[in-house]
């Protein structure tokens, strides 16, 4: 048969087919793309954020002999060319080249004590590989060639060295001095100039703090500082550099690209880490201190992990319901095309094409609506920014294999007995004692398995856990199984009721319903899972936000909150006050204060709680009230009254156990108590009220650090993960609605000739437009109000079901989601709004097929 | 005088002919039964039907009487639950998918009543005559064929007109040039006149009677229109699933045509009786017969005389 000519026939149902194609293939091959684009976005932005000293890879070695110390140059390019030969195959795209980005080698002592200072101030001698790109001569001059000197009855090596110019003025160092370094072995070092950064701000100087900045170390039970510096020379300095009676060490940084790192390749870089440090370990034969890789590298792709895994699962689970449920709608329209070639079809069985010509046939005009829309459909998703998954191509793949195949196994069932007589209408099929029983098989594993994964939890060793993605399809499938097995009998029971009451459309209208199982199995089955995994969608991202905001007040405390390590003077609280913006100003003191009278010690915060609970207005605030005494933590509870010891000593009674504070304390020995309590409260810290300007509040104090509630709530939402969940939340939440409806339409569709011909036939009979249209209505109703509500339960059932398997805390300010009840609201409406969607479909679908004439649907001796 | 034990053991092993011998299509003892949950629905209650190669066969009946149920059998389209049917040498119980294709293709064309389903609508007349023999796999002639059948029915104008810019007749018509495609021996037509007025109905006839004396098809319709079984050799008459009466019709030396209804005796001896012949009689549960010399002569019951 002629399939283009076919198709041309039936262009109207091959359109819907495609169309319907081309959009679940986009679906289903740029949502995994968009999903990987971001979730590369989110480790890039991972390793960005790390310092590079964690992200980088540095190979280290200490040189505690003259026989292990590096004086040239070239010794050191080579051990760079070495390490960079043994970096695993995964690792090598990831590792910038030699002499770019923050690579580097150097040379520095550590601990390198002023002779005469009783260890307070240090000056390390440090050497860069590339120091003449990276500073900026200020003073002075650059380092030239070491010298000698005489101490201490000694020649000893003067090395020329350069200190940032931060280290002038912190630790009293001047350029043309000269200091002796060391207690016993003895070195000096002649100060000849000073440089700045050429750029301060580049990740280069993570790996280099110590030669930029001081470091100030409080020694335990000291109250002064020790101050350190690492001085920069020139590559002559190198020559005369020796780890005999100094802690010296050689580093070489091979830094890590982010750009170059996609999410996909995260087990792989693990392993890779591993093995370069095993094999850089096996180098160090020769040498008498090992080799060592010191990075955090693995560390920062295990966190990312941990956060990937739970968004590709609940990715995963959404990705599979709409999978399922574009197959389902594409199936339907398959049903749709089978049913509008059937007299075509029909009439070729009988007039003796073979099943093969006759199932082939159909399969080919599938084919022909499919499978270029399928390509177009795979072709749009390269418009989709991302990598190319192994799912980009099977999705459209699978889509043509179940849709042909559908269709030609659909149409070879039917067309098996050449004379095709249906009497659906006289009779249904009872279900096989077979089938009962594998149907209650599914409903219990599906039981069975939610509540063993209640009760296990989650795999995390195994990446993603497929018990995990096995249960809602199986818990979907069983709520599919129940509601098809149980819808028909409440609805018998109205049918009894409606056939008791004078009106004749109800009950016609429900015994059709009653009876129409086996037309209705795949709405149902279509309906049930659009909606469950809308619903779902809706809920987890209705919790993320939700909790995101929780998780903003439980950070921040209030809309704004100053805090400053010293005491805000009366005069700037006046001025915060007198701001633009601000509404209102609850003032507190934090400290760090003494329990009783040992060394037990808490974090206090001394504020008018009342009026903090008032600041708060409607935001999620859990703190009591308390007028005396003091609200403490969990593990200061069961004290009674107890002594803290704060300006003076105070008599405190326990009015409360509490889990936080807000904005300050989430966990360890913590207390709240009234700010009237101190006998003269030095505010440090300023809870506020309104939409005052961050900036205009830190300008008004400047000793604070100003953070507010909606910056950190953007912050929180900024998180690209965690914005990929959400956005994908909604696509899926959105198609799957657009799916559902087109279900509903499909189903209506391919009936219609069927209703039509009962309609007509009740209408000879004198059945009214008017009714005639109730009773399509009634008829399509309880299918789609019982597979709405199952649905719906569904949805709201399955983050219940799963439970503490899906962690979504790392996208909502590690506050666990769990704990935020689901919002009923956008669910709701959601599945209402799809009835009320479909009813009106099922008005207009009747108020179409009114406008044809009785005749020409019905004629006399057919079957109606 | 009591046969002897040799006589009896002759006629014990002697061959006995076949019921129906070589006719073209042989139903013997047909039962068809449509099963539904719970209902079941005896179309055919063992029917018994010979006809002969080139015959014009008219099979009347009332709706529900099982017609429709014989005709698809006949066709092919339908398996019969038990008895014999034979079309052709072909047994239609034994055949496999493969045969029973075979069969449809090579063997049977039918047309159905409803004009618009003998027809694809977005076919030419010419493309849908040429359907069954592409389907069959296709004859190189095949357009030579189609023209040739639709000029031998008189629909050659029509050879390039989709279904919709036909009338009722010329559809049907062209239906059965569509069941002539690939040469079949045997012409099943189901009510082909049933959607036309009596002119048309008169035209699609003859084309039936042209394929049946041409082409020397044997045509069975099914029909309840009384004109339609004026015009053929043989009318039987299908009641409850049974054959039930023939009528034949034959030219006497006048050139009149004369209708002989008969009873239809099976083979071990069941007639039915015609209902209003019963009811004239007042015969019910049973009669009383009585064998003459060349008739049987048939008696309702004799009233039981009271023991008063």
């Amino acid at each position: 048969m002629r399939i283009p000519l076919l198709a041309r026939v039936h262009v109207g149902t091959v359109a819907v087919l495609s169309v319907l194609t081309i959009s679940a293939c986009l679906l289903i091959a740029g949502l995994p793309r968009g999903m990987q684009a971001s979730f590369d976005q989110a480790l890039r932005r991972s390793l960005s954020t790390a310092s590079a000293q964690q992200a980088d890879l540095t190979v280290t070695v200490a040189s505690d002999s003259q026989a292990d110390d590096l004086h040239e140059r070239g010794q050191f390019d080579a051990r760079d060319r070495q390490w960079r030969e043994l970096l695993p195959a995964g690792l090598r795209p990831l590792v910038t080249p030699a002499g770019t980005g923050s690579s580097h080698a150097s040379a520095k002592t550590s601990l390198t004590p002023i002779t005469g200072t009783s260890g307070t101030r240090y000056i390390n001698l440090g050497w860069l590989s590339d120091a003449d790109r990276r500073v900026t001569w200020v003073q002075g001059r650059p380092p030239g060639a070491p010298g000698t000197t005489r101490y201490d009855g000694e020649t000893i090596p003067v090395f020329e060295v350069g200190v940032v110019v931060e280290a002038l003025r912190e630790m009293d160092l001047r350029v043309g001095e000269t200091r002796t370094l060391g207690e016993n072995d003895y070195v000096a070092v002649k100060i000849v100039g000073a440089f700045e950064a050429k750029e301060p701000g580049d990740r280069y100087w993570d790996h280099n703090a110590d030669i930029m900045h001081v470091a100030k170390v409080q020694p335990p039970g000291s109250l002064d500082f020790e101050k350190h510096i690492t001085s920069l020379m020139s590559d002559d300095g190198l020559t005369a550099l020796s780890g005999e009676g100094r802690h010296l060490s050689y580093n070489w940084v091979l830094p890590v690209d982010p750009a170059a790192a996609g999410a996909m390749d995260v087990p792989g870089l693990t392993a890779a880490v591993a093995d370069l440090d095993r094999l850089i370990g096996v180098q160090s034969t020769g040498t008498a201190s090992p080799y060592r890789l010191i990075t955090g590298l693995p560390k920062l792709l295990g966190d990312f992990r941990a956060a990937l895994a739970t968004a590709e699962t609940v990715m995963y689970l959404v990705l599979g319901g709409l999978l399922a449920v574009a197959l389902g709608v594409l199936v339907l329209g398959v049903q749709l095309l089978a049913d509008r070639m059937e007299h075509t079809l029909t009439l070729a069985r009988a007039r003796g094409g073979s099943l093969r010509q006759v199932a082939g046939t159909g399969a080919a005009l599938t084919g022909l609506a499919v499978a270029p829309a399928a390509l177009a459909g795979y072709a749009l998703s390269y418009l989709v920014p991302g990598p190319v998954l192994p799912i980009v191509h099977l999705g459209p793949v699978i889509m043509v294999l179940v849709t042909v195949g559908y269709a030609a196994a659909r149409l070879a069932v039917t067309y098996r007995a050449p004379l095709h007589e249906r009497r659906d209408d006289v009779a249904t099929a009872r279900p096989t004692a077979k089938r009962t029983t594998l149907e209650v098989l599914v409903v219990v594993l599906a039981l069975a398995g939610a509540y063993l994964l209640r009760a296990r939890g989650l795999d995390d060793s195994a990446g993603q856990d497929p018990f995990l993605l096995l249960v809602p399809v199986a818990l979907t499938a069983a709520a599919a199984l129940i509601t098809l097995r149980c819808y028909p009998y409440p609805l018998r029971l109205l049918v009894r009721l409606a056939a008791r009451g004078r009106a004749a459309v109800p009950f016609i209208g429900l015994t059709r319903a009653a009876r129409a199982r086996s037309a209705s199995v795949l709405p149902v089955l279509i309906l049930l899972p659009a909606l469950g995994v809308s619903v779902f969608a809706a809920v987890i991202s209705d919790g993320i936000s939700g909790t995101q905001v929780q998780a903003s007040w439980q950070q921040v405390g209030a809309p704004i909150r100053m805090t400053s390590n010293i005491e805000i003077p009366a005069e700037a609280i006046a001025k915060v006050r007198a701001a633009g913006g601000v509404e209102q100003v609850v003032p507190a003191q934090t400290a760090r204060v003494q329990v009783g009278y040992g060394a037990e010690r808490a974090e206090a915060i001394a504020v008018d709680v009342a009026r903090w609970r008032q600041l708060m207005g409607g935001a999620p605030f859990d703190l009591p009230d308390l007028s005396s005494g003091a609200l403490v933590s969990s593990e200061l509870r069961g004290r009674g009254t107890f002594e803290i010891g704060w300006q003076s000593r105070l008599k405190l009674a326990t009015r409360g156990v509490i889990e936080s504070v807000p904005g300050f304390y989430t966990e360890g020995k913590f207390l709240v108590v009234n700010i009237d309590v101190l006998t003269r409260p030095a505010v440090n810290t300023l809870l506020v009220k309104g939409d005052a300007s961050v900036g205009e509040l830190k300008r008004l104090v400047p000793s604070a650090t100003v953070v507010s509630q909606q910056g950190t709530l953007r912050a929180i939402q900024d998180d690209p993960l965690t914005s990929t969940v959400r956005w994908t939340m909604i696509v899926v939440t959105v198609a799957l609605a657009a799916y559902a409806l087109a279900a509903v339409v499909l189903a209506l569709v391919v009936g219609a000739a069927d209703r039509a011909r009962a309609v007509s036939f009740l209408r000879t009979l004198g059945l009214s437009e008017r009714q005639a249209q109730r009773l399509t209505v009634l008829e399509i109703l309880p299918m789609i109000l019982v597979t709405t509500t199952v649905g719906l339960g569904l949805g709201l059932g399955l983050p219940a079901a799963l439970g503490p398997a899906v962690d979504l805390s790392s996208y909502a300010g590690d506050l666990p989601v769990a704990g935020h009840p689901p919002g009923l609201v956008l669910p709701g409406t959601l599945a209402a709004g799809l009835a009320a969607v479909a009813v009106l479909g099922a008005y207009a679908h009747t108020a179409v097929s009114r406008r044809r004439r009785i005749g020409a649907v019905l004629r006399v001796g057919d079957l109606t | 005088m009591n046969p002897t034990l040799s006589e009896l053991e002759a006629k014990a092993t002697r061959q006995k002919a076949a019921f129906g011998g070589d006719a073209h299509i042989v139903c013997d003892n047909l039962v068809r039964i449509y099963k539904t949950e719970g209902v079941e629905v005896v179309a055919l209650q063992g029917l018994d039907l010979v006809i002969d190669k080139g015959e014009l066969v008219a099979i009347v009946g009332a709706s529900g009487s099982g017609k429709s149920t014989l005709l698809n059998v006949l066709s092919g389209l339908d398996v019969p639950t038990a008895g014999v049917a034979r079309v052709a040498g072909t047994d239609l119980l034994s055949m496999n998918a493969r045969d029973r294709l075979r069969y449809r293709r090579s063997v049977v064309g039918f047309i159905w009543q409803q004009t618009a389903r003998n027809l694809l609508p977005y076919l030419t007349a010419r493309e849908n005559v040429e359907l069954p023999v592409k389907l069959a796999g296709g004859r190189r002639e095949r357009r030579e064929r189609a023209d040739e059948l639709l000029e031998l029915l008189g629909v050659g104008y029509c050879a390039n007109r989709r279904t919709p810019e036909m009338s009722g007749g010329e559809q049907q018509r062209v239906a059965i040039a569509v069941a002539l495609a690939n040469s079949p021996q045997l012409v099943l037509a189901d009510e082909p006149t049933g959607e036309l007025d009596s002119e048309t109905s008169e035209l699609v006839f003859d084309s039936l009677r042209k394929a049946n004396r041409e082409l020397g098809v044997t045509v069975v319709v099914v029909t309840h229109d009384p004109l339609v079984s004026e015009q053929v050799d043989r009318t039987v008459g299908i009641r409850d699933g049974r054959t039930s009466s023939e009528t034949l019709r034959r030219e006497d030396a006048e050139g009149h045509i004369i209708a002989e209804e008969y009873a239809v005796l099976d083979r071990v001896g069941r007639l039915q009786l015609p209902r209003d012949f019963m009811n004239a009689l007042d015969m019910e549960r049973r009669v009383r017969l009585e064998l003459e010399s060349d008739h049987i002569g048939v008696w309702p019951a004799r009233e039981e005389p009271s023991g008063e």
